[in-house]
């Protein structure tokens, strides 16, 4: 059943209004959680706090800290929503968030932008490879102005 | 218009009630925002970087972007480089945008393809990096091959040592890069790749230490990005070490480190490649003794730091 009333989990990967959720659903109730648990395992630096922060403070979000899932649930519980809907992350400890929120809400992933959509995937291991099959497909939208 | 620099940008309304266990949204001015840090998260150190975050900011950094310039010069320590990275880590800006931008900005000046190159192959590693932290996931936290360094891997410290971490090596470029990394949270990716050099194979600590410290302090602090680029300069994410000598590193920062160095007359990146590959480095043939590539041909070989060894840092 799709979603009719969700919230937004906007996380640290999608801080910017091309964020997929924020596009899907602009009026949504919305939320930026920090994790407090990796910022004190990481030791991560006010500064980084605050970049994010400000990042945060230019959308329309709230914000809050401590477990992620439960603060992501807790939300939802209190806009009765019927589930949530984030961008894709590719960070593993994102990921594991999601599984989390999963295990008792629906939980939608939204595709964010892709820079090049090659049509077979690209070779990984080295640049170079990956480089050689997505390049000329980065360049396919651009046309010289140049005389 | 800007809002002024102590002034924050007014926060977008929210349509929905706010609630009790909330962070605040409103700030009278960056000082203050600074100070409520503090008591909203008390575990964390250092105050706020130069930096700013948000949609306006990365804006106007997008707008001091300069294409050609960036290929000619990103090399170089005052060289174009876009400082964009922190706004693309965190999505503030996707890389389509950028990569928009680009094209848009080579249009506009009538530019070729060539013209903009350079920038988007970096934009190209950043998607990179994401597609093989999609594939690797938490791996990326271990060896991705083993070292050829020919060093025993149980022989390099697992802790940044104090005297980098508070930028008292007594050298003057080193002690640089640490203090623009604790209180920026930016460096120059040259810089990146010489502290790590300095870190991994001059001071042999385990390239996981140093990445760790690196995603701390960095704004853009990408564990893919980072944990990947540090494995390649150690030799796990590549077939050879990246080192540099005094002569690089001079060249590419204009000499602003060397005239007044404490370490001047005992620097320990004098000399030539090979003088410190043979410092550095254990002979090949130990490297088979720690199970390491083997029969590798090294010598005219190892990384040099040019424009096609350097990473993707921005």
């Amino acid at each position: 059943m799709p979603l009719q009333r969700p919230v937004l989990w906007v996380h640290e990967e999608a801080l910017g209004p091309r964020n997929p959720a924020l596009l899907a659903w602009p009026q949504a109730p919305a939320l930026f959680v920090f994790d407090s648990a990796w910022i004190s395992s990481a030791h991560i630096s006010r500064k980084r706090i605050g970049f994010l922060y400000e990042s945060a403070l230019a959308l329309p979000v709230s914000l809050r800290k401590g477990d992620v899932a439960a603060e992501v649930m807790a939300f939802a519980k209190c806009h009765t929503a019927d589930g949530v809907v984030s961008s894709r992350p590719v960070d593993p400890r994102l990921q594991r968030i999601a599984n989390s929120i999963r295990r008792q809400w629906p939980i939608v992933l939204l595709e964010p932008d892709a820079f090049v959509n090659p049509p077979r995937p690209p070779r990984l291991g080295r640049f170079s490879r990956y480089w050689r099959d997505a390049e000329s497909v980065v360049w396919e939208g651009f046309t010289s102005n140049a005389s | 218009m800007d809002a002024p620099l102590t002034q924050l940008p007014a926060p977008p309304p929210l349509n929905w009630a706010v609630a009790e266990d909330d962070l605040p949204r409103e700030f009278p001015n960056r000082d203050e925002f600074a100070q409520d840090l503090e008591q909203l998260f008390p575990q964390t150190e250092g105050g706020l970087s130069p930096l700013r975050g948000g949609r306006d900011a990365a804006e106007r950094q997008l707008e001091r972007m300069n294409a050609k310039c960036y290929g000619r010069s990103r090399n170089h320590l005052d060289g174009a480089v876009t400082q964009l990275s922190p706004y693309i880590r965190h999505g503030v800006l996707s890389l389509a945008e950028v990569r928009e931008a680009v094209f848009d900005q080579l249009r506009q000046h009538r530019q070729q393809r060539e013209d903009g190159a350079t920038l988007i192959k970096e934009l190209g590693w950043r998607d990179f990096w994401q597609r093989i932290w999609t594939g690797l996931g938490d791996q990326i936290n271990n060896n991705q091959e083993e070292l050829n360094t020919g060093h025993d891997p149980n022989s390099y410290g697992r802790n940044v040592p104090d005297d980098i971490r508070t930028g008292r090596t007594g050298l003057a470029c080193m002690d640089r890069f640490q203090a623009d990394l604790v209180e920026t949270g930016w460096l120059h990716n040259h810089a990146r790749l010489w502290l790590a050099a300095y870190v991994v194979h001059w001071r042999r600590v385990h390239w996981k230490a140093g990445a760790d410290w690196f995603l701390e302090h960095l704004l853009d602090g990408d564990p893919a990005s980072n944990h990947l680029s540090w494995q390649w300069v150690a030799s796990s994410f590549s077939h050879k070490p990246y080192f540099f000598n005094r002569e690089n590193l001079e060249r590419y920062s204009k000499g602003r480190f060397c005239t007044d160095c404490p370490s001047a007359g005992c620097c320990p990146f004098e000399g030539s490649y090979a003088q410190l590959e043979t410092q550095l480095f254990a002979p090949p043939a130990a490297i088979g003794d720690t199970g390491g590539t083997h029969g590798r041909e090294r010598g005219a070989t190892f990384a040099r730091p040019s424009a096609a060894a350097a990473r993707p840092k921005r």
